[in-house]
């Protein structure tokens, strides 16, 4: 039985880590409801292997590989195959809607809009401030696949959302 | 490095530098210009995929969900979530709203700060401020037209004041403060975010007044970080 202390110090590190963590299983899932789900299926599967949380402050990493694999494994029961973009971003809109900044909600469409080998890379480098090396070691890419990445996330991004790209490099 | 080179790396990541990318953007105008541009739009990213959350409870409307869990699980789910909802939401709440509430109380003591001036503060003034934190500022981190060092909890910080469009948005630096993540203050008229910086505490940017901008705290927080330099 765990101890008091420590089940209320895990409760504590749950809560202050959830609101990132939601985030990050929502632009992974594109789907709110899901998101609550798998990040509420990895704290408790976080809860059953707290032993092998070494170190409080490699925590937020730590859940974000758990919920990396329990996405993988709800969307292997869903059997997901085919997404309708459109469909999703309609249901997902009060998620999207950004108050007085039609931008913004623009640009969360077209985060949407990005294919998951983009979307996710992404997401860890900007969302949870991973580096390059950090991002490929998530992943299981190199260092340059990753580089690669999210040169082509911004770019798509920024064509999607009608930016000045006359300055933008091609893709070598 | 030339330019496209340059501009590459800017798009797979616009927060690192080395030197050879200082370098290049010093000697190329047009690069200046695209980093500026790359930036504003990292800063639009950023706010975009910081979807709000409620952070205190997995509650959500809508559509139930599709799953259908085991009941030992539920039990299980429910147990924790009710006891983290309780005991967590207190214990953040607690820790994050009393760091804001004590940035916030701390703004009337520097009435002076709040001041729309377009005079830099002297570059010895400033250096000596962050000296003793630790840090140094690059030279594009804005129009920083104050600095001090505060006694804050106990500690002395850096306090900043950078020049906006919108007005003075105030920085100061909580290098003995920890966050777990970033958060949305708003209070007594302030408006603010208090921003982890791992390893070196935290950062609080905040605005007051009628005509508070979050895009712009949130801008000049980017612009801060990413001109930011730890010595230490």
């Amino acid at each position: 039985m765990a101890g008091v202390a420590q089940r209320t110090r895990f409760q504590a590190l749950c809560q202050a880590l959830r609101p990132d963590l939601v985030r990050f299983a929502f632009w992974l899932s594109r789907d709110r409801d899901l998101a609550e789900d798998v990040v509420q299926e990895t704290m408790l599967r976080a809860w059953k292997a707290r032993d092998s949380l070494q170190d409080e402050a490699s925590a937020k990493p730590w859940f974000l590989t758990i919920i990396r694999r329990e996405y993988a494994r709800s969307f292997e029961r869903k059997r997901l195959l085919t997404v309708d973009v459109d469909e999703l971003i309609a249901s997902e809109e009060p998620t999207l809607a950004a108050a007085d900044d039609e931008n913004l909600r623009e640009l969360r469409a077209a985060i949407f809009k990005l294919s998951a080998e983009y979307r996710e890379p992404l997401v860890l480098q900007v969302l949870m401030g991973y580096s390059t090396a950090e991002i490929a070691a998530e992943l299981g890419l190199s260092n340059a696949a990753v580089l690669t990445r999210l040169f082509r996330a911004r770019q798509q991004l920024r064509v999607s959302c009608g930016e000045d790209t006359r300055l933008d490099p091609e893709e070598s | 490095m030339n330019c496209v080179q340059y501009r590459r790396s800017l798009l797979e990541d616009p927060q690192h530098r080395d030197t050879g990318k200082r370098r290049h953007v010093q000697g190329c105008p047009e690069c200046a210009r695209y980093t500026e541009q790359i930036r504003a739009f990292e800063s639009r990213l950023q706010h975009a995929l910081r979807v709000s959350v409620d952070p205190r409870s997995g509650n959500r409307g809508g559509r139930p969900t599709a799953r259908v869990w085991p009941v030992r699980w539920l039990a299980m789910a429910a147990s924790v979530a009710a006891a983290a909802v309780i005991v967590g939401s207190l214990w953040l709440a607690a820790s994050e709203r009393s760091l804001a509430a004590a940035v916030v109380g701390h703004m009337p003591e520097e009435p002076q700060a709040w001041s729309n001036t377009d005079r830099p503060v002297a570059a010895l003034k400033l250096e000596a401020v962050l000296r003793d934190a630790h840090l140094r500022l690059k030279a594009d981190a804005g129009l920083v037209t104050y600095a001090s060092s505060c006694s804050f909890r106990g500690h002395q910080v850096p306090h900043l004041v950078v020049q906006t469009r919108v007005g003075p948005v105030t920085v100061m630096m909580l290098t003995h403060e920890t966050a777990l993540t970033a958060m949305h203050f708003d209070e007594s008229g302030y408006q603010g975010m208090i921003i982890p910086m791992p390893h070196h505490g935290s950062m609080a940017v905040l605005e007051r007044g009628a005509a508070i901008d979050m895009h712009t705290v949130e801008s000049v927080a980017l612009q801060v970080e990413n001109a930011l330099d730890w010595t230490a």
